[in-house]
C-alpha cells in the first residue's frame, strides 16, 4: 500500500538552518547538514530543505547547502525548495542531490518555466508551494515578493498547478506555532485537485493524524516541533502507529 | 560478502552521490564515470537517471554510449538501471512519443494512466513466477515515477500495486536488472536490498 508521508523540513536563511516564528522572527539552530543528518537517521520519509532568502534575492538555489548535504550520503529523499527560477536550476538542483524540486517564486513570477521543468524532470518531480492564511472564513494566497494576498480561487486559475504533482499548502501565518495549523483543507481540497502537503503550525500527533485522515492529503510536513527533542520523528510515529504512515524506524533496527 | 568494483554512468542525468555513497557504505569500491574504458573495467555498472525518457536517450546516445552498454550485456557484464535508468533498458518509451531504448529488456515504458504518478513509499510484491531478483517480502520502498515498465512475466521478478492496479517494480534479464524504485533513497530496506541485489546477480 502506498503510505502517506512524515516530512520534516529545514528552514534555511543565509545558509544556516533556523527556527521561524510566522517567517518573521527567527532563531538560529546550526548548520542545515546537520539537521538533516538527523532527521535521515530518525527515518524521515522525506526531507524539505526550504531556504527562504534566495528568490526575492535573485540569488538562485543554495548550491552549497545542497553540496554539504550530498556529502553525507543521506538515504532519505529530498525536497529542494529555493531560488529555482527555471529548467536550468531545476536540473542542477536534482543533479546536486536534490529528489525534488518545489517551487513557489516561479509559479507567479515565470509560470512559462514549471511547464518547462514538468517536460524536462517530469511532473512528479515538480510542487508547488502556496502560501495560504484563512481569513474571515476565506482562504487567501500570499505573494511574498509582492506581499499582496489573493483568494485562493483566484490564484489557482492562473498558477499553472497541472504541471506539478503535488501542492505544499504552507499556513505561513501560523508556521512555528504550536498546534496552530488553521486552515480548512476540506474547503481547499474542493478549489485545488490535487494531492496536497501540508505544513505550518503542525506540532502534535493528533494534528497529524487528523490532517492525514483527509483523503487528498499525502504528507505533512513539521519543522521547529522535530528540533525540541532527540527522536521527536520516531515519537510521532510511534503514536501513529496503525495510520497510513509507515512505522518508526531506530537505528541500528533490522529493515 | 565479496568487494566489488562498481561504477556508475554520469551522462549528466540524474543524482550520482547517494547511489555512490550508499555503494561505498555497504563497503564496494564505487566511482562516477563517463570513460569508457573506465566503466568496462569495473565488476557492475550502474545507470542512473532522473526526467524524460528521450533526453535521456539523446545524451546516452551523444556519447556512444548506447551501444557500449549493449557491448557490455552481450559480454555479460552486470548492468543494473536505477528509475528512469531502468526504463532506458526497454525496447521503447511512450513518453513524449516514440522513443527507442537500449533494447536489453523486452517491454514497452508505458504512462502510469490510472494515478498520474507514483511518489511515496511503497511494498514491494514478489512476483512468484519470477524470484530472479531477491528480495524481502514486504520491503517499503521510496518510488518517483509517472512511468511504468511494461513487460511479461518472464523479466517482471517484483511489482507494486496502486490504487488495486500492480505494475513492474523490477526487471531481470540475465546480467542486466532494473528497478523503478530508489533504492539508495530507500533507507535500511535499500541498503538490504541492494546488498542481496548484488549477490544475487554474481550468479548471472
Amino acid at each position: 500500500m502506498l503510505k502517506k508521508r512524515l516530512i520534516g523540513t529545514v528552514t534555511v536563511k543565509n545558509g544556516w538552518a533556523v527556527q521561524s516564528f510566522g517567517y518573521s522572527r527567527y532563531l538560529p539552530l546550526g548548520r542545515p547538514e546537520v539537521i538533516v543528518q538527523n532527521l535521515d537517521r530518525w527515518g524521515a520519509d522525506e526531507i524539505l530543505i526550504q531556504c527562504i532568502d534566495r528568490s526575492n534575492q535573485g540569488l538562485g538555489p543554495d548550491f552549497n547547502v545542497l553540496k554539504n548535504i550530498s556529502r553525507l550520503g543521506i538515504s532519505t529523499p529530498l525536497i529542494y525548495a529555493g531560488g529555482v527560477r527555471g529548467t536550468e536550476d531545476a536540473r542542477m538542483v536534482i543533479n546536486k542531490g536534490a529528489d525534488r524540486v518545489m517551487i513557489d517564486f516561479a509559479l507567479r513570477n515565470n509560470p512559462e518555466s514549471i511547464k518547462a521543468i514538468a517536460l524536462d524532470l517530469g511532473a512528479q518531480a515538480l510542487i508547488a508551494n502556496l502560501l495560504v492564511r484563512s481569513h474571515k472564513d476565506v482562504l487567501l494566497t500570499l505573494d511574498y515578493v509582492s506581499g499582496i494576498e489573493t483568494p485562493v480561487t483566484e490564484a489557482i486559475a492562473v498558477i499553472p498547478i497541472s504541471w506539478v504533482s503535488e501542492i505544499l499548502i504552507t499556513d505561513w501565518s501560523n508556521e512555528g506555532h504550536f498546534e496552530a495549523f488553521n486552515i480548512n483543507i476540506q474547503k481547499l481540497s474542493e478549489i485545488i485537485k490535487k494531492p496536497l502537503i501540508c505544513f505550518g503550525g503542525i506540532s502534535t500527533a493528533k494534528q497529524i493524524k487528523g490532517l492525514l485522515d483527509i483523503p487528498p492529503v499525502v504528507g505533512v510536513g513539521v519543522g521547529n516541533f522535530l528540533n525540541y527533542k532527540e527522536h521527536a520523528l520516531q515519537s510521532f510515529k510511534e503514536i501513529l502507529v496503525g495510520s497510513e504512515l509507515r512505522p518508526p524506524y531506530y537505528e541500528g533496527q533490522k529493515a | 560478502m565479496k568487494k566489488k568494483n562498481i561504477s556508475i554512468i554520469d551522462y549528466g542525468v540524474g543524482n550520482h552521490a547517494s547511489v555512490e555513497q550508499m555503494m561505498k557504505s555497504l563497503g564496494h569500491r564505487c566511482s562516477v564515470s563517463k570513460v569508457h574504458q573506465e566503466l568496462s573495467s569495473s565488476d557492475v555498472i550502474i545507470l542512473p537517471g532522473v526526467g524524460a525518457f528521450p533526453a535521456a536517450m539523446a545524451k546516452l546516445q551523444d556519447d556512444g554510449t548506447v551501444n557500449f552498454l549493449r557491448d557490455l550485456a552481450d559480454k555479460g557484464k552486470i548492468i543494473i538501471g536505477l528509475c528512469l535508468g531502468m526504463q532506458l533498458l526497454a525496447d521503447k518509451s511512450l513518453e513524449y512519443g516514440d522513443t527507442p531504448g537500449l533494447g536489453l529488456i523486452p517491454g514497452v515504458v508505458r504512462p502510469l494512466k490510472h494515478v498520474g504518478w507514483h511518489i511515496g513509499w511503497n511494498t514491494l510484491e514478489i512476483n512468484h513466477q519470477n524470484i530472479s531478483l531477491k528480495l524481502n517480502a514486504d520491503a517499503v520502498v521510496y518510488f518517483n515515477h509517472s512511468y511504468y515498465f511494461d513487460t511479461s512475466d518472464v523479466y517482471s521478478s517484483v511489482k507494486v500495486t496502486v490504487n488495486d492496479k500492480s505494475f513492474t517494480a523490477g526487471v531481470r534479464k540475465g546480467n542486466v536488472c532494473g528497478l523503478q524504485f530508489h533504492p539508495e533513497k530507500s533507507q535500511i530496506a535499500g541498503k538490504l536490498f541492494f546488498t542481496q541485489l548484488l549477490d544475487g546477480l554474481g550468479d548471472a
